[in-house]
């Protein structure tokens, strides 16, 4: 620890006292321990194996105030965020603050919970398993998250329940007079074979600075199955570093989705516990970006088990100067045999600035397993280009035809029609370049 | 079919219960010299050596870097580092006669070579290998000289080199791989012992593969080889390396630097077998090899391919790379690298891709059984210039047992919208219907791992030489007999 004295803590980027003034005892717990790791941790440097591709400038160079510092501005009409088919089921958090007038929860079977964490502290599966799956190693930002956040997502599903209609976590940051930092959180607890679909949204109104990190927990207990989409689409001057973590007991099935589309920087470390036997989980990616932007997915997919099936399809697209970073790695603990693991990075490097790192990686301590990954970077094919060309349409056309077509995969796996097509438009968006 | 068959059991058979081959010492008188490295022991052992001060300063200056610089730590290996002071940084049999043939020869000497299956009366009529047998750091004989000469080759120990071609070994040494590119490669330049320099001139393909084979022989010294090859324009050469070393509880350290430098049109092949002492089952003893090994491709169109077999030594860090420089060169690396017992491997490639239409093909293959560690640790990257670039990698690990562990960690990146890269890797065990289906078939189990094992490192092996690769597939079976099943 004696080294860590001299290096800068992420307080140093910190302009405001962060307090607990959390009414909860176990959110209040998880405040004390963030506050006790992030004045003793370091902050990450190029010097650390895991950071040393990614430029944390657009941090290291700007001071964060609390949002009540901040003068944010009003978040105007929201509704055209809202979900067709997740009228009832929404809470709306801005600038990581719990939004009642904007949350709409009804029609939910029963004791199924959908709610401000803040209001729950005193609930069994709070006290249980808030701040208990969070393992990430040196880590500063899950701790800064556990210090400062109060209000958060609470989803708890009760055994053999399932919840059709998707739930809907919508995170606004609005404009401010102050670069801010905002700690949204959401725990989820899903009971013996219970079912849910979650979309989990960040959404930057304006372009302005600030710091989102998140921290997302899913704990499911056996043959628990629930689907997981995280739509990225913060300011484009804003940094977001999150931590979406699953813990998985036999049988549970958890499939993921991370859409990254805005951010300035955008750092992104989703992992998977097998926790027991006979999982099945999938860890996928699309990451569409241009200009300075700068993308990185450090995933970890951890078997502990014996008997389990793990899929990762991380896709990105790179123009202008952006630079994207993946860092997958499969772990498989001794004695976890029968394990099938297989995981895939694509990437398309579209211009003579971009940059594209990636280090898929394989880490295996069992022998009867089938693991495998694939990664490779490149360009559109001259041939298909060429061929719709031929066709008529014209180069820039074709182009931007393909990079859709490119993008389409990860987006079709969409269970929700409404997000689906909001991101088609996201995507054509993104292609489409005068 | 059968009889074949029949042979190889009686191979394998005979082979049960070979621990280490090549595990015995040879009594030779040697020249006293300190432990433990300093200025002054530097500068004595280029005294020594009768260097050059211009050679005497290259290692000072190096001595110096060393000092500054830390000892690396970031391989997926722990092992206790080597005691630096208490190691013998030069030994040299004691005679050193210029030598007409081999009988002249230390007999002790001679019959460490027999022992160790080095012909070497032999090879001067049937290989056609010219052999430059390093006998613990100091090189001793070198035949097939003449005939070298004749095609204007220069082959000789780099002692010679600096003393015969300065010119040479001052225009190339330490320009791939500079003093300061790691603590192994500047601990090297100060201390080095001997090695291997070879230069083919202009348009000469050398007309024989060239080979040496290393010996550690002397307890607790480091062999610090150093190897120099540089390929004149259109030129093309072929070198083998071979190694084995006795058995020893003392870890040794061996860290070597190659320097490749291909020229325009020019072809460098370099095949390694590493066999050294690997320690016995509960990890005690056994050899640091600890490598730098690089080339360059300087000219447009030139080719540098690196061919490895690693099944000895305790400790394996070692990632033979690729600078690709000239437009549309190649590099190529093709390993097998197999882990048993207590053995650690953290070994792969650096492909760096610089100049124009540059292609690159990695095909590396893991092997872990007992309790072994086995890395593959890889580098692709395409700069910025790299236009039309191509890589291609595959990375296969097998695991045999259930505490062994097999690593993948390739970092790859691009910063070029022109070229492409596509790397895959897999980890799997020998398939149980593999298995089944050649057993059904009447062959035994033993022998079908060990035929889905050979099919497994085909690709690599197949690149190596002829002589080499018998050798290698006897090594294979001697290897992992007894770890499987």
């Amino acid at each position: 620890m004696s080294e860590v004295i001299n290096k800068a803590t992420i307080l140093d980027y910190i302009g405001s006292d962060i307090r607990s003034d959390a009414t909860s005892v176990a959110i209040r717990a998880i405040n004390m321990r963030g506050r006790d790791v992030i004045e003793n941790v370091a902050f990450p440097t190029r010097k650390d194996e895991d950071w040393r591709f990614i430029d944390l400038k657009s941090i290291t160079k700007n001071t964060f105030v609390s949002v009540e510092e901040a003068n944010t501005a009003g978040h105007g009409d929201l509704s055209s965020h809202f979900l067709p088919e997740a009228l009832n089921t929404r809470l709306v958090f801005v600038n990581g603050v719990f939004n009642k007038e904007l949350s709409s929860i009804s029609d939910l079977p029963n004791h199924v919970i959908v709610g401000n964490l803040s209001e729950y502290g005193e609930h069994d599966a709070v006290k249980e398993h808030l701040g208990t799956i969070t393992n990430y190693e040196d880590d500063v930002f899950a701790p800064f998250n556990d210090a400062a956040f109060n209000d958060a997502a609470f989803i708890y599903l009760p055994e053999e329940t399932s919840v059709e209609a998707p739930i809907h976590i919508l995170n606004i940051f609005t404009d401010a007079e102050q670069a801010f930092y905002a700690t949204p959180r959401l725990l989820f607890v899903g009971e013996m074979y219970s079912k849910a679909t979650i979309i989990e949204e960040h959404i930057g109104l304006a372009d302005n600075v600030y710091l989102n990190v998140p921290v997302t927990e899913f704990k499911l207990f056996a043959g628990a199955h629930v689907h997981h989409a995280r739509i990225q689409r913060d300011s484009k001057k804003a940094s977001h570093v999150s931590r979406p973590i699953a813990m998985l007991d036999r049988n549970a099935e958890y499939h993921s989705y991370t859409i990254c589309l805005g951010a300035k920087l955008f750092r992104n470390e989703p992992r998977v516990i097998q926790n027991a036997t006979e999982v099945d989980f999938t860890v996928d990616g699309l990451v569409l970006i241009d200009g300075d932007q700068i993308a990185d997915t450090h995933s970890i997919m951890d078997h502990r088990f014996a008997h389990g099936n793990s899929h990762q399809l991380h896709k990105v697209v790179v123009n202008d100067k952006a630079h994207s970073i993946f860092n997958g790695k499969i772990f498989v603990a001794k004695d976890a045999q029968k394990i099938d693991s297989f995981q895939e990075n694509r990437n398309l490097l579209l211009s003579e600035e971009g940059k594209v790192n990636t280090k898929p990686q394989l880490e295996i301590f069992a022998d009867d397993v089938r693991c495998s990954h694939g990664a490779t970077i490149g360009h559109l094919n001259d041939e298909e280009v060429f061929y719709l060309h031929s066709r008529g349409l014209t180069e820039q056309k074709s182009r931007e035809l393909l990079v859709y077509a490119f993008a389409l995969e990860s987006v079709e796996s969409m269970e929700v029609e409404s997000v689906e097509k909001l991101l088609l438009n996201e995507v054509i968006k993104y292609t489409t370049r005068d | 079919m059968s009889e074949e068959l029949n042979d190889e059991v009686k191979a394998l058979e005979s082979m049960i219960g070979e621990e280490y081959k090549y595990g015995f010492t040879t009594d030779v008188e040697y020249e006293e010299f300190p432990k433990g490295i300093s200025e002054e022991i530097v500068r004595e052992l280029s005294k020594r050596k009768n260097e050059p001060e211009w050679m005497t300063d290259f290692r000072v200056n190096a001595y110096h870097a060393w000092k500054e610089m830390k000892e690396p730590d970031w391989f997926n290996a722990t092992y206790t580092s080597p005691d630096f002071e208490n190691l013998l940084y030069y030994s040299a049999p004691k005679q050193r006669p210029q030598l007409d043939s081999l009988d002249d020869l230390d007999p002790n000497i001679r019959e460490t070579y027999e022992k160790l299956g080095i012909p070497l009366e032999e090879q001067k009529m049937l290989a056609g290998v010219a052999v430059d047998a390093v006998f613990d750091s100091v090189s001793i004989f070198t035949s097939f000289k003449e005939k070298l000469a004749e095609a204007g080759v220069i082959f000789c120990s780099m002692s010679e080199a600096i003393q015969d071609h300065p010119e040479l070994v001052k225009k190339y040494m330490a320009s791939v791989v500079p003093v300061r590119d790691n603590f192994y490669s500047a601990l090297n330049s100060a201390v080095f012992s001997d090695g291997s320099f070879c230069y083919i001139p202009k348009g000469v393909a050398c007309p024989m593969e060239l080979s040496t084979y290393f010996r550690i022989n002397n307890m607790e010294s480091g062999q610090f080889e150093r190897t120099l090859i540089v390929a004149e324009e259109g030129s093309s050469v072929s070198y083998l390396e071979g190694c084995t070393a006795p058995m020893y509880d003392e870890n040794q350290l061996h860290a070597a630097v190659v320097e490749l430098i291909a020229l325009d049109n020019a072809d460098i092949k370099y095949s390694t077998i590493q066999n050294w002492y690997s320690g016995d089952e509960n990890g005690k003893g056994g050899i640091y090899n600890f490598v730098t090994k690089r080339g360059i491709c300087k000219g447009k169109n030139s080719k540098i391919s690196w061919t490895q077999l690693e099944t000895g030594s305790a400790v394996t860090l070692k990632y033979p790379s690729v600078i690709l420089q000239g437009d549309n060169s190649i590099g190529e690396f093709y390993s097998v690298a197999v882990t048993t017992k207590m053995q650690q491997a953290d070994t792969g490639t650096k492909m760096i891709h610089l100049g124009k239409n540059t292609k690159s093909t990695i095909i590396s293959k893991g092997i872990s059984a007992g309790k072994s560690q086995n890395s593959y640790r890889g580098e692709v990257k395409i700069g910025k210039k790299a236009h039309g670039s191509k890589n291609y990698s595959v990375c296969d690990s097998m695991l045999i047992g259930q505490e062994c562990g097999a690593h993948t960690f390739p970092y790859i990146s691009s910063e070029n919208p022109t070229s492409s890269v596509e790397h895959e890797a897999t980890t799997s065990r020998v398939g149980e219907e593999q298995i089944f289906y050649l057993m059904q078939r009447g062959i035994s189990e033993q022998d079908a791992i060990s035929m889905i094992i050979n099919g497994f490192v085909k690709d690599v092996l197949k690149e190596l030489p002829l002589e080499f690769a018998v050798e290698a597939n006897k090594l294979l079976d001697v290897k992992l007999e007894g770890s499987v099943g």
